[in-house]
């Protein structure tokens, strides 16, 4: 067993191709993840039936695996006759529609309880003087409540925002050939499975540690007022 | 509706996904608690050892090392024997591959979670032992650990939790575990709705089963204990 660099080197351009797959279904993810999200996480905070709802929804998309609910869309909702007879359907025979669709679930259940989180640290103080100085509801969320909680909340996201990144390895399983499944084609045509696979892990080390240092700059620059621990 | 035979074959497939979980998760906290001991002074081998262990396994994601595990497990194993002049041929199984995969990757995990929580038993606890002159296995197992154990117990009923959600994710790797059954199913029955449904109620239950089991245990973990006015945090979650 040992590595082959001159391989590595030839299926480069198939393992990159292979990142950009991972990259096409993470980020659409991402940012439609945190769209969800932020409903979700304010309608978690109030009382009475919507807040209910949001804990549903939450427990719902954080206990399934995010594998499961990939085959639910790909395979299990086009078995309704609503999704295969109209419109829905040129959406959901696309792979990567129901990638995003299946991740994003998962991904705005986890970051709902995140944001949720943040916004209930943000000092009762602070919002009871933006009231008191006349700030409407909608300038308070947004100009006090979501930058404090933003601040709060970097570090659960990097480990939320890494998790994600690891989790697309499982679009393999609806016919993507991400990162994962790009190493796994190298190997049925070389019969070299450690090669590729060593390759692809390394590619994965990289985008991983680049996130990290993004994430230890911003921590830096936006909690620079806090003491250093 | 669902064919009695093969809720029954998913039955036996949630069976395989749990064994699977409850290995990796006593593979990963042996890993972890071998490392958190080991790290918990800084030394400069041992340092470097974790550093590149932890940075390896967390990442990259666990889907890959249990692909590189399954396919290229003999051959490392073997060449790692000839290292010593040995010639062994292992062959690597699903079940082996996931279980040492899973539980090296949350091995990692697991460390961070017990050394901080070590860290976080008040030194005091640790000077009271050693000036009544309690042995220091006896300080250990019976005063030490309880306390971490009531510390680091709402992580690690997390990471539970993540570990029988990833060995969904394994079955990739050709595991009989309740994911490949309930494909099976969908495939034969045309029916895969109902029976990834099914997959998803399994995984709820284990969930909700979690937290009803995780919290009796952290009462078990609060017996006898009192916090003293409580210390706010400055940067609370």
């Amino acid at each position: 067993m040992h590595y082959d660099p001159i391989l590595a080197w030839q299926s480069m351009p198939d393992l990159l191709a292979g990142t950009a797959t991972t990259f096409a279904v993470l980020l659409p993810v991402l940012v439609l993840g945190l769209l969800l999200a932020l409903p979700i996480a304010l309608a978690r905070l109030e009382t009475g039936p919507k807040a209910k709802a949001a804990a549903g929804y939450i427990a719902f998309f954080r206990g399934v695996p995010s594998l499961v609910l990939l085959y639910l869309v790909y395979s299990g909702l086009p078995q309704l006759s609503i999704v295969r007879d109209t419109f829905l359907w040129t959406f959901f025979s696309n792979a990567y529609f129901c990638a995003w669709v299946g991740l994003t679930l998962t991904h705005s259940g986890y970051m709902a309880e995140i944001i949720r989180g943040g916004l209930a640290a943000v000092p009762t103080g602070v919002i009871e003087a933006s009231t008191a100085l006349g700030l409407t509801p909608r300038q308070t969320l947004f100009r006090l409540r979501l930058p404090m909680a933003a601040r709060y909340v970097l570090k659960a996201y990097q480990n939320e925002l890494l998790i994600m990144v690891k989790s697309t390895s499982a679009v393999s399983a609806i016919t993507l050939v991400d990162l994962t499944a790009a190493a796994n084609t190298v190997f049925d045509y070389t019969y070299d499975p450690f090669t590729p696979l060593v390759t692809a892990a390394a590619i994965y080390w990289c985008i991983v540690n680049l996130m990290r240092t993004g994430f230890t700059l911003a921590d830096r620059k936006l909690n620079r007022h806090l003491a250093r621990t | 509706m669902p064919q009695m035979g093969f809720v029954e074959q998913l039955g036996i497939g949630a069976l395989m996904t749990i064994q699977v979980a409850v290995l990796s998760y006593l593979l990963a906290l042996a890993i972890g608690t071998v490392f958190a001991l080991a790290t918990l002074k800084r030394r400069l081998p041992v340092d470097v050892i974790w550093q590149t262990y932890a940075s390896i396994f967390t990442g990259v994601p666990s889907l890959l090392v249990a692909f590189l595990f399954y396919y290229a497990g003999s051959g490392m194993i073997a060449s790692l024997f000839s290292l010593v002049g040995l010639s062994v041929t292992v062959d690597v199984s699903p079940f082996a591959a996931a279980v040492a995969a899973l539980g090296m990757v949350y091995g990692a995990y697991l460390a961070d979670i017990i050394r901080s929580a070590i860290q976080n038993v008040p030194p005091g606890q640790f000077e009271a032992a050693r000036v009544l002159l309690v042995p220091r296995p006896t300080a250990w197992l019976f005063v030490i650990l309880p306390q971490v154990l009531r510390l680091a117990l709402p992580a690690m009923t997390n990471m539970w939790i993540v570990v029988l959600k990833d060995t969904a994710l394994i079955s990739l790797i050709g595991l009989k575990e309740i994911m490949a059954y309930a494909k099976l199913a969908s495939g034969v029955t045309k029916e895969p709705f109902i029976y990834y449904m099914l997959a998803s109620v399994f995984f709820l239950g284990m969930t909700a089963l979690t937290y009803v089991v995780s919290q009796r245990i952290e009462q078990w973990t609060q017996r006898g204990y009192r916090p003293v006015a409580a210390k706010e945090r400055a940067h609370a979650l």
